[in-house]
Order: structure tokens, then C-alpha cells, then sequence
């Protein structure tokens, strides 16, 4: 196309009046962003590579000397991923499942209902670390409060905490208290928006409770499950306070998740950045690849109606 | 009135920032100026001031990392303010900022930001990595400066610790050494009247000591700490005692395949599994001081904490032994990092003076059951009357002579605490094969104290 002198320039003044505009309100933001997400990122991947010295802030290049040490060498890794998946698959399980069954609950026209509500969410807004030190006290197998109630019915309270095969269901227990309410008011919001004329069609149309649940309800609730599913992988990859103030990994890695290992290499006595940011490389990527599947994959079946 | 204009804005801006560049340049010129007028100032000012605010801004401030929480956050500060009150020159700052090692990485965050503080409390595994990459100061000078500071009255093994190609880096401060902890009521309530010093014959005392409930243990005979509480610093002295340990001081030898060293770690795990008389604990102290484990071994520098809060007669004695006795030092000491300008180098030896020496230094170790660091304190009138009223506290003091420096494998190899901790947390919770967990730990020892051998050949004594 021809392009005249003045209508370039009337285009660029436009275009140069817009851009002005765009780096004014986004400028900021954006800068924040590239200092403390993107810069970081792309710093975090380089040391990866490196041998890298914090106190004396030196790095050697090594290749991928820390990638064959975490992911090859390290003989406790198998058992890391294993739990991180554990942890993960269970804690999104049970959070979606639980807290669809609490909406529904709290859904009903029942008596204390706001009060029940508000009594649900509150672990969630408290601190994790918070959280994790009176679960301490519950979970402690001669004298917290989970081994008085067994024994009031006679059973052997298990070592928790201590004991390998006990600590990571502990973890969940706690992970969930703590995350369920949140679950359950977004689920009440979504059950809310669900229009109440469908219910209607359904019932003039014959359907049961149980078809008006698998029909109605469910299809109405799917963009709020794939919200729901979608945060809570990545908020489960996520959990650290609550593993370090109660397990810190262990008993011997029992409960040693991926983003524990991370603190462990780059932030306790090993104080290894280089591995450390080979676990932050992986754990990035994992969720980079979950994320792209939820959204290409599952998105598709989610309806908005 | 007139609206404000994107123009009008900018022009705004534009002035204010002129204004600021401009007042920058004339600040050099002007502050001479200003001298002149200030001998004038005390004339004007009112009779009551200088009595309110004494000498503002001639102390020179010590920011000080220490402590984090319960009795030795409390007393910490206490010998601070103590020190702060006897003399003017000096202010020490004391910063909180969390355990050994969340102290030790903020000061590597600290460093790089140029924003170090300009002393800080680094314990036994930790102070060599920042010595090692140059980042705290050879402290000589500023020891031979002060004349509060004798390092001849140093106890030797621990001030020696510290020496860096003969060069001071790491002041003994909060030094400690594990030692033997009993509930003596309820000693006295099983009808024991001798303390045991063998591991046998504290074995012998379970029938006695530990109470069941059901399966359930109640109160136990013993508690460990879990790997991520410096189990691996007990075992080490338990090592010894049977005749093993870890490694030599050089990192030539690693000595955890030594079948004195499987026999330790099969005792360990044995005590938990097999004879039922020790419990891992997430805390022994609590355990101890709310009456769930007859006894443990701890720190000394728990010891001010345990006396304060144990609600029965708190007994110590020196460690079991087996084949011999084995004992470690342990604890934390005072550097500066090389980033402290020059004067307040100085400053902050003043306090280091005054914190480990007969005043401060005694108070800091009665009130939180550190060793005291020089020869002479012990020796004075106060510490005999202490000794006298809190025979506790003599125990660990007369332990000390026997006791030697820590493994290499443990303080020098990085990480080498958590890697020996998770292996005995394997061999105890775990139930895994002794001798194959300590190949295991021993290749992971060795490849990860590689890097470090030939600096701590060049480096250390």
C-alpha cells in the first residue's frame, strides 16, 4: 500500500501517543515483574549450570554437572518425586472432592449456616506456619489431642509424625484442613451462579436428586472445578511452611517434596545454589507442563454456560 | 483556579527534580559552612537537654546478628544492655534473625547486598564456610588492640578452633559441649542412687526408668533429637566412646565403616527398636522438661533453659562411656565479616571483651550454661559461689578438658551434619542395614568434602 508523508506521520503520532499511554500504566507493573519474576527466572536457570559461590557471589560454569547430581545421583530423588506426586494427587483429591460435599451441605437452608461457613474458611486465612505448630501438639503421639481421642475408644494412637509411614498422611490431613474452606466457598459461589430455572427444567422433566446432581450440577460447576483443580496443583507444589515446621522431609524423606528439597540444597547447611536451582529448573517445568495440559486438555470439556 | 495539565505536571516535576540536583551539589560547599555556627548551638539550647540525651551520635553503634528465641534470645540481650550501661562508647545492636543456619544465609544475602551486619554469631558448621571464601576478618590486630581481651586466658582447645592459618576468625562465645541430662526425682523416686557412667549401666536402669502404656512407651529411658536437630553432633561423642567417628581432621579417612562406628550406629538404632528404652523425639528438651524421658543428652547451652523450666531436680552428669570416653565441643563463636569498617572493628572487640570475659562473660554463662571461655573465670569468687549453689553447672565446665575438636566429616564437609543425620534417621526410624547406610553416607561425605579437603589442609591448623 502507499503511504503518504503526513498519514505515516499522523500514524506514528497516533501510535507513539498509544504507546506513551500503555508504558505509563503498565509500565510499572511490568517492571516489577521483570525484576522480581522474569529476571529471577532467567538468573535461577543460568545458576543451574553453574558452581556458584553465594558468599563470595562467584560462579564456575560446570555444564550439567548439578543436572547429573540431582536428577542421577541423588539416590533419595526417586523417592522425592514419588512423594511430591503423593502429596499432590491426594491433597487435590480430596480438597475438590470434600469441598464439593461441603458446598452442598452449606448450600441448604440450615440453621447456623453463616456461622459454619465463616468457622470453615478461617484455617484458611491463617498462617501456614501458624497452623503447622498447633497441629505439633495434635499430632504428638503421647499426650496431643488426636491420641486422646483414640484412646478414648481404645486404639493405639500411631507416631504420626514420626514414623515414615504415618508422616505423610499427617501432612495431608493438615494441608486439607487448612485449604478446604477456601475450596468451599468458591464451590458455594459457583453453586449460587448455577441459574436455579435449570433445576426447575430438570425436575418438570422428571429427573431425580441424583440426575439433577450429575446433570445440572456438575456441568454448572466445571468452570469453577478447573479453577478450583488448577490452583490447588499448583498451590500443593507450592506447600513448604507446613512441611518444615512439622516433618522438615523427613522422617528419612518420607516427607521430602520438591520444593523442600529445594530449601534443603540452597537454603540449610548445604547451601548449594547451583542444585537448588536445578530442583527450582524441575519444579518450573513440571508446573509449566501441568498447566499447559490442564489448559489445552481439560478447558475444552469445561462449559461456561 | 487552575487545573493541573499533563504539561503542567511535567513542568512540575521537572523543577523539583532541578531543585534536588542543584541542593545536591551545594550540600559539599555547604556543610564547612555550617561548622562555623556550631559552637554556637550549646548556648542556645535549653539548660535540660544534654542531661536528657547523653551524647547523641558519639557511641558508635555495633549491629550485631545473635540468638533467636527463648532464654538465650533473652539473656543475649540482656548482656547487651549490660554492656550498652557500663560504658559510653560503644552500642551493641543485637538483631534477631532465626537459627544457625537461617542467621549464616541471611549473612550470605547480607554480604552480597553490601548490607552486612558488623558482627554475627556463626556456629562450629558454619563459620569455616565464610572464612574459607574470605569474607570474615583475621581478627588479630584488633584482639592485640584491646587490653580487655587476653587470648592467653582463652581456654586454648576453643580459642585454637578458630585459627585460620594461625590468624583468629571465630571468637569462642557460646560455647558448648553435649553433656548428660537426669530428672534426679525421678531418680530418686526408682531408688537410683548412682548416676551410671557407662551406656551398659544406663541400659541396666530401663526396667527402672521406663514406663509403658501398653506398647506405648510413656516415659522413656532416653531421647534422640531427629536428624534435622544436630543428631549427628551426639552420635558423633557415642561414636567415639564406642572407638569409631567420622573422619580425621585432614578428610583423608573417613571412619564411619569402622566396626566401632556400626556397632554406635547399631546401638543407636537398637536403643529405639530393639530395647525399647530411647524414643526419637521432634524435641527432647521439651520431653525432658515436661517429665517424658528420664534422660538425654543435650547441650550445655540448653542447661540455663532446662533449670528454668523443669518443674523437678535437674541432674547432670559427664557422657556414658563404652569403650572410652568421648566428648565434643560444639556451640557458636563471634566473627566480623570484612565488611565492618575499621573503627567499629575495634568497637566491636570492646564488647567481644566484655562478652566472654569475667563480668559479661560470666554472667552469659550462668544465665544460659555455656561454657565460660576463659581459664580465669571459673577461678573467680562468683563462679565458685555459683558452682557452689548450681553444682549442674560445674559438671559441664569439669567435662570440658576431656573433650577434643568435632570430626572433620561433620563441621567441615558442607552439609555433612544433615547427610550424617539422615543416615543414623535411616538406621534408626528407617530399620535399614547399618554397615550399607554408612557406604552409603561415607561415598556422599566423600564426594561432597572433595571441593573442601585441600582448603582445609592449606587453612586449618
Amino acid at each position: 500500500m502507499f503511504v503518504t508523508a503526513a498519514s505515516f506521520k499522523k500514524t506514528f503520532r497516533r501510535d507513539w501517543r498509544d504507546w506513551i499511554t500503555f508504558v505509563l500504566f503498565a509500565g510499572p507493573n511490568l517492571l516489577l515483574f521483570v525484576i522480581f519474576t522474569y529476571y529471577p527466572l532467567i538468573r535461577n536457570f543460568l545458576l543451574s549450570f553453574q558452581e556458584y559461590n553465594p558468599i563470595i557471589d562467584k560462579g564456575e560454569w560446570v555444564g550439567f554437572n548439578n543436572y547429573v547430581d540431582i536428577l542421577i545421583q541423588d539416590t533419595q530423588m526417586t523417592r522425592i518425586m514419588q512423594n511430591t506426586l503423593v502429596f499432590t494427587v491426594s491433597v487435590v483429591a480430596l480438597i475438590l472432592v470434600l469441598g464439593l460435599l461441603t458446598a452442598l451441605l452449606l448450600n441448604q437452608k440450615l440453621r447456623f449456616r453463616n456461622g459454619v461457613r465463616s468457622m470453615l474458611f478461617s484455617p484458611a486465612v491463617l498462617a501456614g506456619s501458624a497452623v503447622a505448630v498447633i497441629w505439633l501438639y495434635i499430632f504428638d503421639y503421647r499426650f496431643g489431642l488426636f491420641f486422646q481421642v483414640l484412646k478414648y475408644f481404645g486404639i493405639n494412637s500411631p507416631k504420626w509424625l514420626l514414623d515414615p509411614q504415618w508422616a505423610m498422611i499427617s501432612l495431608i490431613i493438615v494441608y486439607v484442613w487448612k485449604n478446604l474452606g477456601y475450596a468451599t466457598v468458591i464451590y458455594i459461589a459457583g453453586l449460587q451462579a448455577i441459574p436455579a430455572d435449570l433445576y426447575e427444567a430438570a425436575r418438570v422433566d422428571g429427573a431425580g436428586a441424583w440426575q439433577r446432581f450429575r446433570n445440572v450440577t456438575l456441568p454448572g460447576l466445571s468452570p469453577v472445578t478447573f479453577f478450583l483443580g488448577v490452583t490447588s496443583v499448583l498451590n500443593s507444589f507450592q506447600s513448604f511452611e507446613i512441611i518444615n515446621v512439622l516433618t522438615r522431609g523427613g522422617p528419612v524423606n518420607a516427607t521430602n517434596v520438591l520444593v523442600y528439597r529445594l530449601y534443603e540444597q540452597g537454603f540449610t547447611e548445604i547451601q548449594n545454589y547451583g542444585r537448588a536451582s536445578v530442583v527450582a529448573t524441575l519444579l518450573f517445568v513440571i508446573m509449566f507442563i501441568l498447566t499447559l495440559i490442564q489448559l489445552r486438555a481439560i478447558e475444552r470439556r469445561v462449559s461456561y454456560a | 483556579m487552575k487545573t493541573i495539565t499533563r504539561r503542567n505536571l511535567l513542568k512540575g516535576i521537572g523543577i523539583g527534580a532541578g531543585a534536588a540536583a542543584l541542593a545536591a551539589c551545594a550540600a559539599p560547599t555547604a556543610a564547612p559552612q555550617a561548622k562555623p555556627a556550631e559552637p554556637a548551638k550549646p548556648a542556645e539550647a535549653k539548660p535540660a537537654a544534654p542531661a536528657v540525651v547523653s551524647n547523641p551520635g558519639s557511641a558508635v553503634t555495633i549491629v550485631h546478628w545473635g540468638f533467636s528465641g527463648g532464654n538465650l534470645e533473652k539473656r543475649e540481650k540482656e548482656l547487651a544492655a549490660k554492656f550498652n550501661d557500663s560504658q559510653k562508647d560503644v552500642k551493641v545492636d543485637i538483631q534477631v534473625q532465626g537459627s544457625y543456619e537461617e542467621t549464616a544465609n541471611k549473612l550470605t544475602a547480607s554480604l552480597a547486598a553490601k548490607q552486612a551486619p558488623d558482627m554475627v554469631l556463626l556456629s562450629d558448621v558454619w563459620w569455616f564456610k565464610f572464612a574459607r571464601a574470605k569474607a570474615l576478618l583475621a581478627l588479630n590486630d584488633a584482639v592485640a588492640g584491646e587490653k580487655g581481651i587476653d587470648a592467653n586466658d582463652f581456654v586454648p582447645s576453643l580459642w585454637n578452633e578458630g585459627l585460620v592459618k594461625g590468624a583468629q576468625h571465630w571468637i569462642p562465645f557460646a560455647r558448648s559441649t553435649p553433656l548428660f541430662y537426669y530428672n534426679k526425682t525421678m531418680f530418686k523416686e526408682a531408688g537410683i542412687d548412682k548416676v551410671p557412667d557407662t551406656w551398659q549401666g544406663l541400659v541396666d536402669l530401663a526396667p527402672k526408668l521406663v514406663k509403658k502404656d501398653g506398647d506405648n512407651i510413656k516415659v522413656s529411658l532416653f531421647s534422640h533429637p531427629d536428624g534435622a536437630s544436630y543428631i549427628a553432633w551426639l552420635f558423633q561423642c557415642v561414636a567415639w566412646q564406642f572407638g569409631g567417628g567420622y573422619s580425621d581432621a585432614k578428610l583423608t579417612k573417613y571412619e564411619l565403616l569402622n566396626p566401632d562406628t556400626i556397632r554406635a550406629g547399631q546401638f543407636y538404632a537398637d536403643s529405639v527398636n530393639k530395647g525399647k528404652w530411647a524414643v526419637l523425639s521432634k524435641d527432647p528438651q521439651k520431653d525432658f522438661i515436661s517429665g517424658l524421658t528420664a534422660t538425654a543428652i543435650m547441650s550445655t547451652g540448653s542447661l540455663g533453659g532446662v533449670v528454668t523450666d523443669a518443674k523437678f531436680d535437674v541432674g547432670t552428669a559427664f557422657l556414658p562411656m563404652e569403650k572410652q570416653f568421648g566428648c565434643c565441643t560444639g556451640g557458636s563463636g563471634l566473627a566480623i565479616p570484612v565488611t565492618t569498617p575499621k573503627e567499629k572493628v575495634q568497637a566491636a572487640m570492646k564488647y567481644i571483651a566484655y562478652a566472654t570475659g569475667n563480668d559479661g562473660g560470666a554472667f552469659w554463662a550462668q544465665n544460659s550454661g555455656y561454657m565460660p571461655v576463659r581459664k580465669s573465670t571459673a577461678d573467680t569468687q562468683n563462679y565458685k559461689d555459683f558452682f557452689a549453689k548450681n553444682p549442674q553447672f560445674k559438671t559441664a565446665v569439669d567435662q570440658l578438658p576431656k573433650t577434643r575438636p568435632q570430626d572433620a566429616a561433620r563441621n567441615y564437609v558442607p552439609g555433612g551434619d544433615n547427610i550424617i543425620g539422615k543416615g543414623l534417621e535411616r538406621i534408626i526410624v528407617g530399620k535399614e542395614n547399618v554397615e550399607a547406610v554408612w557406604k552409603d553416607i561415607t561415598a556422599q561425605l566423600e564426594k561432597e568434602g572433595e571441593p573442601v579437603k585441600k582448603d582445609i589442609a592449606a587453612l586449618l591448623g
